[in-house]
């Protein structure tokens, strides 16, 4: 790699760095609002969940997916 | 030794940082810090400074519509208020939700008598370094933070009382 190249890379990844980073962000504890939001969980409604999961795991025989025991018989 | 050192710096450490994160932190009158210069806004758009208050004892608390805790305390404040305000204690609830109509919508379905102002923008709990919520800080007749609560658990309301008989107990 010629000294010119090397310039480049690093400059590069300085450049790539500056401009990845800046799109992060310290929230302080008082602004979570829009992150408290119902919106913003993964399984808002967790009696659906638990239901998709129970159907799943009796049709698809794919039980302990998400992360609950059963024996796959769809009876538990 | 460095190693028993370093263990005993991090203990004293933890031991800081627990005694701060449990609340109730003791400041006596000199080292106490000064209450920042904050203008907060009441709900008929009129002002409150922090100064105006001088000669009084101030229980400080930031809360949100979205904070759970929030739902407990919000209560819990507006009745020490009730009980301990013909003593000489003030209690301001800094609301900052970013909408208002979802801080109203909180207000509506809990009749309260403490006074509550905005902050919208997250000026006043900037200025006052909020690392939690609630967090809530109690500040002396002469203008000093004494106590600072972060959280609110069910002990929380028995040290807010000691602490407010214990600087209303001052000239």
């Amino acid at each position: 790699m010629t000294p010119t190249t090397t310039r480049v890379s690093v400059l590069a990844a300085g450049l790539l760095a500056a401009v990845t980073l800046a799109g992060c962000a310290t929230v302080q504890p008082y602004q979570r609002g829009r992150l408290a939001d119902p919106e913003m969980m993964f399984d808002a409604d967790s009696s659906s969940v638990s239901y998709t999961a129970h159907w799943q795991e009796a049709r698809e025989g794919a039980a302990g997916g998400f992360g609950v025991q059963s024996g796959g018989c769809g009876c538990k | 030794m460095p190693t028993k050192m370093l263990t005993c710096s991090r203990i004293a450490f933890t031991t800081v940082a627990a005694g701060w994160l449990l609340g109730g932190v003791p400041l006596s009158a000199t080292d106490a810090p000064r209450v920042p210069t904050v203008t907060l806004r009441r709900a008929d758009g009129t002002t409150a400074q922090l100064a105006d208050y001088q000669g009084k004892v101030v229980l400080v608390d930031f809360w949100a519509s979205w904070c759970v805790p929030c739902k407990t305390s919000f209560p819990a404040l507006d009745a020490l208020y009730t009980r301990n305000r013909d003593r000489g204690l003030e209690v301001l609830a800094v609301n900052v939700d970013e909408q208002r109509k979802a801080a109203d919508a909180f207000l509506a379905t809990r009749p309260h008598t403490m006074p509550v102002v905005f902050d919208p923008n997250g000026e006043a709990a900037h200025a006052f370094m909020v690392r939690a919520m609630p967090s809530s800080f109690l500040i002396d007749r002469i203008g000093h933070i004494r106590f600072t609560h972060t959280g609110y658990s069910k002990g929380t309301l028995d040290s807010y009382e000691r602490e407010i008989n214990s600087l209303l107990s001052e000239p």
